[in-house]
C-alpha cells in the first residue's frame, strides 16, 4: 500500500474489527479523508473492483420551497438542505454504532449517528438540527456579529468576531459554519423534524476560524484542506436515505440549493511522450487507461494522445504532471529502471567558496583547533553583551533560549569552552558560521570564523591569525589596539585591519583575551584568547596565487640593536622607524628581547632586534651595513624619551 | 714466541667464552696491549723477510682485534638507546573537523563527480522564496507542515513576501535563486543549515543541515533520478544499499517521492533504527514543479528536472551510530574529538 499510495503508521484490532491508520498526504485530504476514497485506491493499485453504496430515495409530501427558505452570504460556495418529518430518534443499529466506534466517533442517536456515518464514508461533514427548536423557516448563512454568542453541542460558550461564519436562523446562531453545530436545535428524543445540511465552506474563512476559537473538529478538517463542492449532494441524498430507512422519517420533496457557480470539470491533455519524458519509462496505452479509469478519471484517446476528465473529488489534479503521477505510483516507481541521464557534458562553473573555506578548517585543525557547530541564536541572557539595537529578534521560538538570531561566533564557542573546562584543561576550539544583525534598518547575515583557546596566550594567537591570513591573504595586516567591544577585556583587545594608513583601512575582525565579567558569569578559568574575523571580508583580500620570492644567494650580515622606549610605546612604531631607516638592504627586523625591570628605568622597555642586512646582486661589505646601523640608531635616538644600547 | 695464527685462534676462542660485554672488551684490551704488544717488541729481534712475515701478519690481527673491539662498542651504543616502544605515544596537537562538515564533504565530492556544483544561499530567507515561489500557496495548511521560525519585524503583515524574513525550513529557496540568474542546464547540490520552531529532543533540532539536489534540462526522468541516487547511496555508505521511492507530497514537486534506504544496521532483518521495517527514510524528492521553474524564469515547456532533499545530520547518525541529534550542537569535545 505504501510503495503506491500512502503510508499506514499503524494497524489496531478494535472488536472483531481492525483500523488502519492510514497517513493521508495533505494533497489528498479532499478525496481521501473518506472510506470510500482509500477503496478506491486500494481496488486502483490491486486491481479489485469497489461499488459506491446505492442511494434510492422515497421523496413524500408537499415541496421542500414550502417548508424553508435560505438566505447564504459570506464564503460559502454551496448550502444543500433536505427537509425530513416524522423521524424517530433513537440508538443507531449496533453495525453503526460499532463502526462509528472502531472509528473514535461517540454514538448518539441514530440521526446523529447517521451524519457521522455519512461524514466517514464520503468525506463530507453533515449536520441534523430539530427543525422545530429553530426561531423561524429561514436557515441563514452570515458571518458572526461583533460579540455574538453561541454555545455548541458540547456545552461550551463561545464569543465570535465578526470573521466567523456562521449559520443562523432569524434570531441567533444555530452553528459555526464548518466547525460545530450549536446545542439549541439539538437533535434529541423529542425530534420530529429535521433539517439536514451539507454545505461547502471556504477553507481559509473555516481554518482561521478554527484557529481563532481553538477548536478542531472532524468536519474543520476536512473543510479546511478543501473539498468538492459536488460531495453535498452525493452525502445529503445518502444520509437521508439512511435516515428514512433507519429512523423511519419522511424525506420532503426537494433539495434546497445555492449554488451559484457549478464546479466545472477540469480536462487535462497529454501523450504518452510526456509520461515517457517524466517517468523514463515506457507504460503501455493499455496501462495508462487502466490506471487512470480505475482512479475515476474519464479517459479519451486518439492514437498516443489523451484527454482525461478529472473526477469531481480529485480536487488535487490540474496539470499533466498530476497526471503521470497518478500513472508513475500505480505503475509502481519500482518497476522504472535506474538510467543515466544521456547529456552533452556542459562544464559547470566553479563556485570555489567551498573548497577555500574548506581549507581555512584544515588549516585551524592543524594548529590544533577542533572545529564545533553552535546553534544560530542566543538568549536573552548573553544578548547584553551586545547592542541591542542590532539585535534581531525572532517570534515566538519554542524556547527563550533561541531568542534573538547570534550577533556573532563567540558566546557560542565561549560558552562550549566553559562546559569543556569540566574535561579538558587545554581548550582550542573554531567555528565557521552565519552570524545576523541589523543596522540602519537593513537586516544582514554575514559569514565569520572565530576562535576561543585556553591554550594559547595573546601573543602564540596572533602567530597563527598571521599565519592564516599570510598563508591565504594579503600582507598588508595590521593590530590596532581598541576597547569597543563588551565579550573582550577591555586592555587586551587588537582591532584586526586592512591597510596601513586610516583612510584605506577595513575592519576585519578583532584579536583579544576575554573579558573578566564574562569569565566570572561563565566560571571559565585561566586566561582565554578569544578572534572572530569577518570571512567575506577576508576573502577580498584573497590571494590566488603566491609570487615565488626569490632566495638570496649573497651572504647576510647581522647587527644587534637594543632600544630603551617608554613602557606603553607600540612596538609596531619602533619596528616602523628601524624598517623605514634601514631601507631595502634590511632584510628581517627580528625582536629577539623584550625586558623591563632589574636594571632598567621605572616605565622603560627594552626592545632587543636582530638585524638582518643582505642585498639581491652582492655581498655587502660590513662599511655599508655600520653605515646602516648608525642610520638607524640615530633615528631611534632621535625621538624624544628613546635611547639606543647598540653592539657591534 | 708466539705463532700469530695461534694467536687469533687463542684469541678468538676466549671472545667466544665471554659471556658479558665487559668481558669481551677486557679481552680486547689485553690481546691488543699485552699480547700483540709483545709480539711486536720481539720482532724486532728477528731478522730479514721472517720478520716482514711475521710484522705483517701481525699488523692484520691488530686490525681484526681493533674491528672487534668496534664493534663491541657500537653494540654498547646500541644497548643505551633502548626504548619501551610499547609505552603509549604522545598525542599530536591537532584538531578535528566537525563530523557534519566531513559528510558535507564527502556528499559534495561525490556529486562533482557526476558535474554537480556546491552552492549555498541565505539562512535568513524571505517568504517568497522559501515558500511561494515554491509553490506553497499562501495560507494553505501545508505551510504549517513545516514550523517555520519567523523573524519579528514592524508591520510585518503589510509587507510583500520579498520583506518577510523567516530562517529558511529547507535549502529549496536555493534551487530557485540559482536558476533566475542562469540559463539550464543546472546540476547543483547545496548544502546548508535550515531551521525549524520546534522542541528539542535527541531526533529534532532547531537548526540541522540538508543537501538539497536539483538537475534540470531537456527531457530528466526518474529513471534518470534513480540513477544519480543510487550512485550516491552506494558511494557514500561504501555498501550495497538498497532503495525504494514511495509517493509523497511537497508543493514543489509532482510527482514527489519519499525515498527509503536498505537499513544496513540489521541487513532488512528490522532493529531499532528501521523500527523493524528493514527500511529508513532519508530523502524526499521529485520532479520540480512546472510553478517553481516558472518562478525561477524557466522554460517549464522545454525545460524539466529532479530535486532531493536529505537530512545530513540523519545521514551521520546512521554512519556513526549517533543517537542524539543534539551532539552535534553542544560543542563537546569528548564527542567532537571521536571524528
Amino acid at each position: 500500500m505504501m510503495l503506491h499510495f500512502f503510508e499506514v503508521d499503524g494497524v489496531e484490532k478494535v472488536g472483531s474489527d481492525f483500523t488502519l491508520d492510514i497517513d493521508v498526504l495533505p494533497s489528498r485530504a479532499g478525496d481521501c479523508f473518506s472510506h470510500i476514497g482509500i477503496a478506491r485506491e486500494i481496488a486502483a493499485f490491486t486491481g479489485m473492483d469497489y461499488k459506491e453504496p446505492e442511494v434510492k430515495i422515497k421523496e413524500k409530501g408537499e415541496s421542500i420551497e414550502e417548508r424553508v427558505s435560505m438566505d447564504v452570504r459570506g464564503a460559502c460556495s454551496r448550502y444543500t438542505l433536505r427537509v425530513i418529518d416524522d423521524v424517530e430518534v433513537a440508538s443507531s443499529p449496533t453495525y453503526i454504532q460499532k463502526r462509528l466506534k472502531t472509528c473514535g466517533i461517540k454514538p448518539i442517536n441514530n440521526v446523529v449517528d447517521i451524519a457521522n456515518y455519512v461524514m466517514l464514508e464520503t468525506g463530507q461533514p453533515l449536520h441534523a438540527f430539530d427543525a422545530e427548536k429553530l426561531g423561524g423557516e429561514k436557515i441563514i448563512v452570515r458571518y458572526a456579529k461583533k460579540r455574538e454568542k453561541i454555545v455548541t453541542l458540547d456545552e461550551k460558550r463561545y464569543e465570535l468576531q465578526d470573521s466567523i461564519l456562521v449559520i443562523a436562523d432569524e434570531l441567533s446562531p444555530i452553528g459555526i459554519a464548518g466547525i460545530k453545530g450549536g446545542i439549541v436545535p439539538e437533535v434529541d428524543k423529542e425530534t420530529k423534524k429535521i433539517f439536514l445540511e451539507a454545505a461547502n465552506f471556504d477553507p481559509l474563512t473555516i481554518r482561521r476560524g478554527s484557529r481563532n476559537l481553538k477548536l478542531r473538529t472532524d468536519a474543520s478538517l476536512r473543510f479546511e484542506h478543501g473539498i468538492s463542492a459536488e460531495l453535498t449532494q452525493i452525502a445529503i441524498n445518502r444520509a437521508a436515505s439512511m435516515i428514512a430507512d433507519i429512523a423511519g422519517g419522511r424525506v420532503v420533496k426537494g433539495l434546497k440549493d445555492y449554488y451559484p457557480e457549478k464546479e466545472e470539470e477540469k480536462t487535462v491533455s497529454f501523450d504518452v511522450g510526456d509520461v515517457r519524458k517524466v517517468l523514463g519509462t515506457d507504460v503501455s496505452l493499455k496501462e495508462i487507461e487502466r490506471i487512470l479509469r480505475a482512479l475515476g478519471f474519464r479517459v479519451q484517446r486518439n492514437q498516443e494522445n489523451f484527454s482525461v476528465t478529472v473526477p469531481y473529488f480529485r480536487t488535487d489534479v490540474s496539470i499533466k504532471e498530476d497526471i503521470i503521477e497518478e500513472i508513475g505510483r500505480i505503475y509502481g516507481y519500482k518497476n522504472i529502471d535506474p538510467c543515466a541521464p544521456k547529456k552533452e557534458i556542459v562544464p559547470t562553473e566553479k563556485d570555489e567558496n567551498f573548497d577555500i573555506e574548506n581549507s581555512y578548517k584544515d588549516l585551524w585543525k592543524s594548529f590544533g583547533f577542533s572545529e564545533t557547530y553552535n546553534y544560530s541564536f542566543i538568549n536573552e541572557e548573553l544578548s547584553i553583551h551586545f547592542d541591542r539595537k542590532k539585535l534581531i529578534e525572532l517570534e515566538k521560538p519554542v524556547s527563550l533560549e533561541f531568542k534573538y538570531l547570534r550577533p556573532s561566533l563567540l558566546p557560542g564557542l565561549i560558552r562550549n569552552l566553559a562546559e569543556n573546562q569540566k574535561n579538558y584543561e587545554k581548550i582550542r576550539i573554531f567555528e565557521m558560521g552565519s552570524v545576523f544583525y541589523s543596522e540602519g534598518g537593513e537586516k544582514y547575515q554575514k559569514k565569520r570564523i572565530a576562535f576561543v583557546s585556553s591554550a594559547d596566550d595573546f601573543y602564540s594567537a596572533k602567530g597563527k591569525i598571521n599565519l592564516f591570513l599570510d598563508k591565504f591573504f594579503t600582507e598588508q595586516i595590521f593590530y590596532v589596539e581598541s576597547d569597543e567591544n563588551t565579550i573582550f577585556s577591555k586592555k587586551r583587545l587588537a582591532k584586526i585591519v586592512f591597510g596601513s594608513s586610516n583612510s584605506r583601512q577595513e575592519e576585519l575582525g578583532a584579536l583579544g583575551e576575554i573579558s573578566s565579567k564574562i569569565k566570572e558569569e561563565m566560571r571559565i578559568k585561566g586566561s582565554v584568547v578569544i578572534a572572530e574575523l569577518d570571512l567575506e571580508k577576508i576573502k577580498k583580500f584573497r590571494r590566488k596565487t603566491k609570487t615565488y620570492e626569490q632566495i638570496f644567494r649573497f651572504p647576510p650580515s647581522t647587527r644587534d640593536v637594543a632600544v630603551l622606549v617608554p613602557k606603553k610605546t607600540p612596538y609596531a612604531e619602533v619596528e616602523g622607524k628601524i624598517k623605514k631607516e634601514g631601507g631595502k638592504m634590511l632584510r628581517r627586523a627580528f625582536l629577539f628581547d623584550v625586558y623591563e625591570g632589574k636594571e632598567i628605568p621605572e616605565g622603560m622597555k627594552n626592545l632587543a632586534f636582530r638585524l638582518l642586512f643582505q642585498a639581491k646582486n652582492k655581498t655587502i661589505s660590513s662599511f655599508e651595513v655600520n653605515k646602516l646601523q648608525e642610520k638607524i640608531i640615530k633615528s631611534l635616538d632621535g625621538v624624544s624619551g628613546w635611547k639606543t644600547r647598540s653592539n657591534k | 714466541m708466539k705463532d700469530i695464527s695461534q694467536l687469533k685462534e687463542e684469541f678468538l676462542k676466549e671472545l667466544k667464552k665471554a659471556k658479558k660485554a665487559e668481558e669481551r672488551r677486557k679481552i680486547c684490551k689485553k690481546y691488543i696491549e699485552e699480547e700483540l704488544s709483545s709480539v711486536f717488541c720481539s720482532i724486532k729481534n728477528l731478522a730479514g723477510e721472517k720478520r716482514t712475515k711475521i710484522g705483517k701478519e701481525a699488523n692484520e690481527l691488530r686490525r681484526f682485534i681493533l674491528e672487534q673491539q668496534k664493534k663491541e662498542k657500537e653494540k654498547r651504543k646500541e644497548g643505551e638507546g633502548w626504548i619501551d616502544v610499547t609505552l603509549p605515544g604522545n598525542d599530536p596537537e591537532m584538531g578535528t573537523i566537525h563530523p557534519l562538515t566531513q559528510l558535507q564533504r564527502r556528499c559534495v565530492d561525490i556529486f562533482s563527480r557526476m558535474g554537480f556544483l556546491a552552492v549555498e544561499g541565505p539562512e535568513m530567507e524571505n517568504e517568497w522564496y522559501n515558500f511561494d515561489a515554491l509553490n506553497f500557496k499562501e495560507d494553505h495548511p501545508v505551510r504549517e507542515m513545516q514550523d517555520t521560525l519567523f523573524v519579528k519585524q514592524k508591520n510585518r503583515e503589510s509587507l510583500p513576501a520579498k520583506d518577510k524574513l523567516l530562517m529558511r525550513t529547507q535549502t529549496s529557496p536555493v534551487q530557485v535563486r540559482y536558476m533566475e540568474k542562469r540559463k539550464p542546464p543546472f546540476r547543483i547540490i547545496v548544502p546548508g543549515r535550515v531551521f525549524r520552531n520546534e522542541a528539542t529532543d535527541s531526533s529534532h533540532e532547531i537548526n540541522f543541515y540538508q543537501l538539497e539536489g536539483l538537475m534540470v534540462g531537456e527531457n530528466i526522468s526518474v529513471a534518470n533520478f534513480k540513477a544519480i541516487i543510487n550512485f550516491f547511496f552506494q558511494e557514500l555508505f561504501y555498501d550495497d544499499i538498497d532503495f525504494r521511492l514511495r509517493p509523497s507530497f511537497f508543493p514543489f514537486t509532482e510527482p514527489s517521492f519519499e525515498v527509503d534506504i536498505s537499513c544496513s544496521i540489521c541487513a532488512k532483518k528490522g532493529c531499532s533504527v528501521c523500527k523493524n521495517t528493514g527500511w529508513i527514510e532519508v530523502m524526499g524528492a521529485g520532479m520540480v514543479h512546472p510553478n517553481v521553474l516558472e518562478s525561477a524564469k524557466v522554460d517549464s515547456a522545454k525545460f524539466n528536472g529532479f530535486a532531493f532533499g536529505v537530512g545530513l545530520d540523519r545521514f551521520a547518525m546512521i554512519e556513526h551510530k549517533i543517537d542524539d541529534i543534539r551532539l552535534f550542537y553542544g560543542g563537546d569535545l569528548r564527542f567532537l574529538k571521536q571524528f
